[in-house]
């Protein structure tokens, strides 16, 4: 489809065959909810468009916001981090489905968590085999039988959402053990207010940029009974972690101590951290590695990261730690697969978000159906994250399919299969400050403490190749400032309804000058 | 030392200090109007505000000085006149471009008092924004306009730390500063925080707050209560530990005046700003008083005021006496 706006920004404006794209609508024209930023797209420009770009790389550069990318001699180069400057918009009753279909999801999960090291009942009522869960990697055998306070496990979640030609958002990947990105999503947010205030313009977009706030008071409300101030820490791996720029940025934002593993010291069953005036009692751990590292006594023994004793200290109630060990398990994508079931099993609910539909491979007549369709199939090994190992049918060659079918036909219960989504795209900057079609998905940030607050948004990450469904930024992804849109039922957006509050006066304010005659005599 | 040259160095850190309190001001209004939510509004972060804030007269069709209170009355500045007015605009005194303008006819003046390095770096804070195309700048992205000025206010400031011999036109340079951030801090938090007791409503109204004036980071490691609006008062007014805050300003007001006076202890200024120190130690001290925050701004800026004017008392006058019979 072409567009109608002719020479515009948004001149042969093609959606690829099979998606949808969320501001362009079908017959060319801008969908309502987009048409004020489009509008205002339109007046700016390809040169102020481009000169924005090149500003927005020297303010990510010298604020230090960047991502190392291999080069073609074997070095590694930063690179600043890949924003692009046409932001995608969310209608406010769009979010409210996503927010409330999450909400439900996050809640299903950390009751499979607590049945997975409790009760069992979903196991025996025969929906999930034990067998499935005890041969997760991350099941966490040390932590049977242990709840932490409040029953919540999955403090910080990140679910990845797409949305398909139907239009459908469909739940991709959970990730329940240590998502990252949400300082990119602040940081995005931040930059556009900077670099395109224009954008903004007769729109009220919902703020993101409570999400510390949000994190600190949910921490500090799952810390084990104190008197007085809980404390506070989050564990990094170090600084050579790929994410440890967000990492020091959430430590800033919630003014906390970023703690390594060398910080920190069990004693007794009880958690410290070393400071200049003697071991401080540490409270809540928000930790940022996964569970393997965490303590060599329990996980594994060559862990130089871990802190010998935690664990201990862990199942005796005196830290608590977020996310809670052994949530891995509900974020394996074998288990993915049950989600629906469980929601229906532990909330007596229909799932708000689907599935992206998925086939398990230990099924013979399932695997014998897959092994057919590989060409069109995607292929993804299960406990594996950010996106290692995925094989995407349509873009594989025979070679690679023979591999692929070996690999399945050796450990069947090693991968998962799901169809293909044709992820929707957005308009996005095509370097000569055109906008193009490009693909993207959805990373929405939740916190559960006494309750689910989700960020409205989250990190939209964009393939920023044209076709290309990859968005990884490892991989030449990029990412997008979210909007959700503040037109929503409660809103009032009459313009001049606040209070037009008038300030208080206030005496002059003084200027130094008294000599003003003298100085004209002396010219 | 002359007390003329006395006089130059402190409006030369007075003037420097408006500029930079401007530029964290508008740009903190900047993104607090495009990103800000609405709802209850505690703290009022408007154009108008800043308007009164920096104290911006709004062009007037005649000279006559009683036009001036009318016509703030008449028509509320929007966003972007309200930014030129207080950013680049040369006829008004406000503006950021006239403070820098100002400090650095001072420099021009002093240039014997002052090391070389605090010169360039006052004279090349000029040119940089004579150089700028400014007025486009304001309209693709002020945010890049305001951090050049933090910055060149920072480095000015580096230098008189490096470079400038312990004086007493060091300690006038230091009072200036401190006098002014003092007072831009109180005008700041008298205009969007009234009657801050009332209702203790939205954090990112607070947060907006501390933006704009450059302590988010510094609150959050500080405090532990949530950033609303009380708390974060109470953090700029009393927080000896947060360089900007009313109560480091008082105090490093104090002691560079005691630096510089010869008799501290029978000097005006001085004994009064012991008296204001002791006074913010006490509200500290007793959280319940926050009830009453809006009482004790107002006391507090009348007090300022009080000292401004026995500082000029004290040390300027002598001059000032002679400038008028000029």
């Amino acid at each position: 489809m072409m567009s109608t706006l002719g020479d515009g920004p948004l001149q042969d404006y093609e959606v690829p065959a099979g998606s949808r794209d969320e501001l362009i609508g079908a017959d060319g024209a801008p969908l309502p909810h987009a048409a004020k930023l489009l509008a205002a797209l339109g007046r700016l420009g390809p040169e102020r468009l481009e000169a924005a770009g090149r500003r927005r790389d020297t303010i990510f550069m010298q604020q230090g916001i960047t991502f190392e990318v291999p080069t073609g001699d074997g070095e590694r180069r930063d690179r600043a981090w890949p924003l692009d400057l046409v932001p995608r918009v969310l209608t406010a009753a769009e979010w409210t489905a996503i927010k409330r279909g999450l909400a439900q999801r996050i809640r299903a999960l950390n009751a499979f968590v607590d049945d997975v090291y409790h009760a069992h009942e979903i196991v025996r009522a025969g929906i999930v085999p034990w067998s499935l869960v005890v041969s997760r990697p991350q099941f966490a055998r040390p932590v049977h039988g242990v709840r932490p306070p409040g029953g919540v496990y999955c403090h910080v979640s990140g679910c990845d959402l797409v949305r398909g030609g139907d239009g459908r958002w469909r739940v991709l990947e959970d990730n329940v053990r240590t998502p990252s990105g949400i300082s990119y999503v602040i940081e995005n947010r931040l930059a556009m207010t900077r670099l395109m205030p224009e954008l903004f313009e007769g729109q009220r977009i919902r703020a993101v940029d409570h999400y510390p706030s949000l994190l600190l008071d949910a921490l500090r409300a799952v810390a084990p009974g104190v008197d007085g101030e809980a404390t506070v820490v989050l564990w990094t791996p170090g600084p050579m972690n790929s994410a440890y720029f967000e990492h020091a940025f959430l430590a800033r934002q919630m003014g906390i101590e970023l703690v390594e593993a060398g910080d920190l010291v069990v004693r007794d069953a009880v958690c410290y951290m070393r400071t200049t005036s003697g071991l401080q009692r540490v409270h809540t751990i928000y930790r940022r590695l996964d569970d393997d590292f965490i303590d060599p006594l329990e996980f594994r023994p060559d862990s130089l990261l871990g802190v010998p004793g935690l664990v201990r200290a862990y199942r005796a109630g005196t830290v608590a730690i977020a996310n809670a060990i052994g949530t891995g398990v509900a974020d394996d994508k074998a288990v993915y697969h049950y989600v629906p079931e469980m929601i229906r099993f532990y909330l007596s609910e229909e799932p708000i978000l689907e599935n992206v539909p998925t086939y398990l491979l230990t099924d013979a007549r399932l695997r014998k159906h897959v092994l057919e369709r590989l060409d069109e199939l995607v292929i993804k090994p299960t406990s594996e994250s950010g996106g290692k190992g995925v094989f995407i049918g349509p873009q594989a060659d025979a070679a690679q399919r023979e591999h692929q079918t070996r690999l399945i036909e050796e450990q069947p219960e090693r991968f998962i299969a799901q169809e293909l989504v044709h992820l929707s795209t957005v308009p996005t900057e095509a370097g000569d400050g055109r906008l193009a079609p490009r693909h993207v998905d959805l990373r929405p940030f939740a916190v559960f403490g006494e309750e689910i607050r989700i960020v409205p948004g989250g990190l939209t990450r964009v393939a920023l190749s044209p076709g290309s469904m990859i968005v990884n930024s490892s991989q030449g992804g990029g990412s997008k400032d979210t909007w959700v849109l503040d037109d929503g039922e409660s809103v009032d957006l009459a313009p001049g309804t606040l209070p037009a509050q008038r300030p208080p006066r206030l005496p002059d304010v003084r200027y130094g000058g008294w000599h003003g005659q003298a100085q004209q005599q002396q010219q | 030392m002359l007390a003329r040259i006395a006089h130059e160095l402190f409006w030369l850190g007075r003037d420097l200090t408006r500029a930079e309190h401007t530029a964290r001001t508008l740009d903190g209004v900047f993104h607090a109007d495009i990103a800000g939510a609405p709802g209850e509004r505690s703290i009022s972060l408007s154009w108008d505000a800043v308007l009164t804030i920096i104290g911006g007269k709004p062009p007037i069709p005649g000279e006559d000085a009683l036009e001036v209170a009318t016509s703030v009355e008449a028509r509320p500045l929007g966003r972007d006149e309200t930014a030129r007015l207080l950013t680049v605009d040369t006829d008004s005194q406000a503006s950021i471009v006239s403070c820098v303008d100002r400090a650095r006819e001072r420099g021009r003046i002093l240039r014997d008092v002052i090391s070389t390095e605090m010169w360039e770096a006052l004279n090349s804070f000029y040119l940089a924004l004579g150089r700028y195309d400014l007025a486009a700048a304001m309209q693709t992205g002020p945010y890049s306009v305001y951090h050049e000025v933090k910055e060149r206010c920072a480095l000015f400031w580096g230098l008189v730390d490096r470079t400038m011999l312990r004086d007493d036109g060091r300690a006038f340079l230091e009072a200036g500063g401190r006098i002014e951030q003092a007072d831009m801090m109180l005008r700041m938090l008298l205009v969007t925080v009234p009657g801050a007791s009332a209702h203790d409503g939205h954090e990112a109204e607070a947060i907006a707050l501390l933006h704009a004036v450059g302590g988010a980071q510094a609150y959050r490691r500080a405090v532990r209560d949530a950033p609303t609006v009380v708390p974060v008062v109470r953090f700029l007014l009393y927080d000896g530990s947060y360089p900007g805050s009313v109560a480091s300003s008082v105090a490093a007001l104090r002691d560079a005046l005691s630096d510089a006076d010869a008799q501290p202890r029978t000097s005006p200024p001085v004994l009064r700003l012991e008296r204001l120190i002791a006074e913010l130690e006490l509200q500290r001290r007793t959280p319940e008083a926050s009830a009453a925050l809006d009482g004790i701004l107002g006391r507090v800026q009348g007090e300022l005021a009080l000292i401004d004017r026995d500082i000029g008392d004290r040390y300027f006058a002598i001059a000032a006496l002679a400038a008028i019979h000029l």
